[in-house]
């Protein structure tokens, strides 16, 4: 029987600490720029804010990829992670967008 | 359509409801207690040795936790269902029968736990004193009865649905609660490979909460805003459909972060990988979700009254439940999304999987996820059952979110801190060996934490005391308008 063994880099002792808080800003900063895109839209805070929104999307993409190299990721999960800040870029604007819509249409 | 009127009175499921949540709390109750002696026992382990070792407070303590929540999310759909479907509950006599045959099972179960506790190594320990995995305990013959309570819930869910005016929220309900039940089914059997057992165990355990449960969490929250703030329905309910793909699109298959290490073949690596990086995303929608929903209708409220900020109304009718939402909005976010993601990385999983990182995931997510959503659903119940227009907080309501919420926050840092000491010493330093097992747990960190653990498990515990003293007469307290 064929044996597959799977062999990956091991982490470094020192990157453990930078990879758990990277890990969590990444949510942190996501969820920075979702509240802030979500409260300009509905007009709880002034239009520059999104902005700031965008640059903690920037922040996020940021620690995505610091979190992915001390890592030592494989490229499967690597465009995995890039899926995922794109994904995190968008779905806030197509569910605003539906659900704008739909908002509209129940009030008119 | 269907009203949301709170006519607690005289309904018969939401009497039903109020003796699922009574019964959920006591049991929440039994589940802080058996989880501080545990606590107590990793501090000092010969506390209660041999009358309740750690390996039995431990089962009492996570199937208390799911025996609740089960519990909690009965009541909370014989509660909505008469607002949502305009009708009383079908079949409330035979649901009435099955929540004391499933109160009964449980407090057997429990008695067998506590005074029984262990059996020969064969079919009879299976069928009367445990089945022996992880969340899902409960001997064969109670497995059985769960099984028939459900199937029973279940088709008072679905003859309610198809007699009354089936809103979004109720159909989203049926199919979720067919999957919920479905997959218990996948934990009764065993293989003689433990390899094969942990996979269908895991279809229990991670298709429960992190597909099906959540589902249900996003029905409650659409349910609890249209009550707690009139948010329009039909936003609501577009907002739970997006819910339901994305968080059925990847919760599913982020089964496989679970695959990474029992055995399973190589490929669940990279399935786990991609869905688990996706998983977060859910998450994100459903605090975008409350958000939006309490701004537009906390907007409109300011655009119907014309006059300035400071003395625009509050829209939202309920505080305390409203409060402990907002909690499962942060506390999803924070326990399943930030502390589940970043150990969810085949990668970093090879260190931290088995560690107590583990334990501060799930304190968080369980709390965070579930719990809040829970003891929201009971205050609503209290201001249906009472009749109260507007319902403000107690001192004992306030103290007991404070201390519950601080108490599970600070369990889950000293947790991540004992994790975190854990994957420095026992993985990256010694390789993950037997003796770098018990090497990692000797440390100054570890035992510390662990302290810091109990410490804040008691606060747990005293925050419970207070909300069960509000739940019982906040009823009657004279600061709600009526």
């Amino acid at each position: 029987m064929e044996q597959n063994l799977i062999l990956t880099p091991e982490i470094a002792s020192g990157d453990f600490l930078t990879i758990f808080v990277a890990s969590a800003l990444v949510l942190v900063f996501g969820g920075l720029y979702v509240g802030l895109f979500t409260a300009v839209k509905v007009r709880l805070l002034k239009p520059w804010f999104m902005i700031i929104g965008y640059g903690f999307w920037l922040l996020t993409v940021y620690c995505l990829y610091l979190m992915g190299s001390l890592m030592h990721v494989d490229h499967f999960t690597a465009k995995a992670l890039v899926v995922a800040a794109v994904g995190l870029l968008l779905v806030p604007h197509a569910v605003y967008y539906m659900q704008d819509h739909v908002h509209r249409e129940n009030e008119h | 359509m269907a009203n949301n009127a709170l006519t607690g009175v005289g309904s018969e499921s939401k009497q039903l409801a109020t003796w699922y949540f009574t019964f959920a709390a006591i049991i929440f109750g039994a589940q802080l207690v058996f989880g501080v002696v545990a606590a107590i026992q990793f501090v000092e382990p010969s506390f209660l040795y041999g009358v309740l070792d750690f390996s039995i407070a431990r089962i009492l303590h996570i199937n208390a936790l799911v025996v609740w929540m089960v519990f909690a999310m009965f009541g909370s759909v014989y509660w909505l269902l008469p607002d949502e479907t305009g009708i009383e509950t079908v079949g409330i006599k035979i649901g009435k029968l099955l929540f004391w045959i499933f109160a009964a099972a449980i407090v057997v179960v429990v008695l067998v736990y506590l005074f029984i506790q262990v059996g020969p190594a064969d079919d009879t320990t299976i069928w009367f004193i445990t089945e022996g995995r992880e969340y899902i305990e409960a001997p064969r013959w109670a497995d059985l009865g769960i099984v028939v309570v459900a199937l029973g819930f279940v088709a008072n869910l679905f003859f309610t649905g198809m007699k009354g005016n089936r809103s979004g929220i109720v159909t989203v309900l049926m199919a979720d609660m067919i999957a919920f039940s479905g997959l218990y089914l996948c934990g009764m059997f065993f293989t003689d490979n433990i390899s094969m057992d942990q996979y269908w165990w895991w279809w229990v355990i991670h298709l429960w909460v992190e597909a099906t449960w959540e589902v249900f969490v996003g029905s409650l929250a659409a349910y609890a805003l249209i009550t707690i703030i009139g948010a329009h329905r039909k936003v609501v309910e577009m907002w739970l459909w997006i819910e339901v793909a994305m968080l059925f699109g990847s919760g599913i298959l982020g089964l496989g972060h679970h695959y990474f290490w029992i055995g399973t073949p190589e490929y669940w690596w990279e399935i786990g990988a991609l869905f688990s990086a996706l998983e977060p995303l859910p998450l994100v929608a459903m605090f975008i979700h409350v958000l939006y929903d309490w701004g537009k209708t906390q907007g409109e409220q300011m655009g119907a009254e014309h006059t300035d900020e400071d003395h625009v109304k509050s829209v939202i009718t309920n505080k305390p439940a409203f409060t402990w939402i907002t909690l499962n909005a942060f506390g999803n976010f924070l326990g399943a999304g930030i502390w589940g993601f970043f150990h969810t990385l085949p990668q970093v999983n090879l260190y931290t999987h088995g560690t107590q990182f583990t334990a501060a995931h799930g304190h968080l997510a369980f709390f965070g996820a579930y719990a809040t959503i829970l003891i929201g659903m009971m205050y609503l119940a209290i201001q249906g059952t009472n009749g109260i227009k507007v319902m403000n907080h107690t001192k004992a309501s306030i103290w007991g979110v404070s201390l519950i919420t601080s108490g599970v926050v600070g369990m889950t840092v000293a947790l991540t801190i004992a994790g975190y000491s854990q994957v420095l010493v026992a993985r990256a330093q010694m390789g993950g060996t037997w003796q770098a097992y018990f090497d990692g747990q000797a440390g100054m960190w570890f035992q510390q934490a662990m302290d810091w653990r109990l410490v804040m498990g008691v606060v747990t515990l005293l925050g419970f005391v207070f909300l069960a003293k509000d739940l019982l007469t906040s009823g009657k307290s004279p600061v709600h308008e009526r």
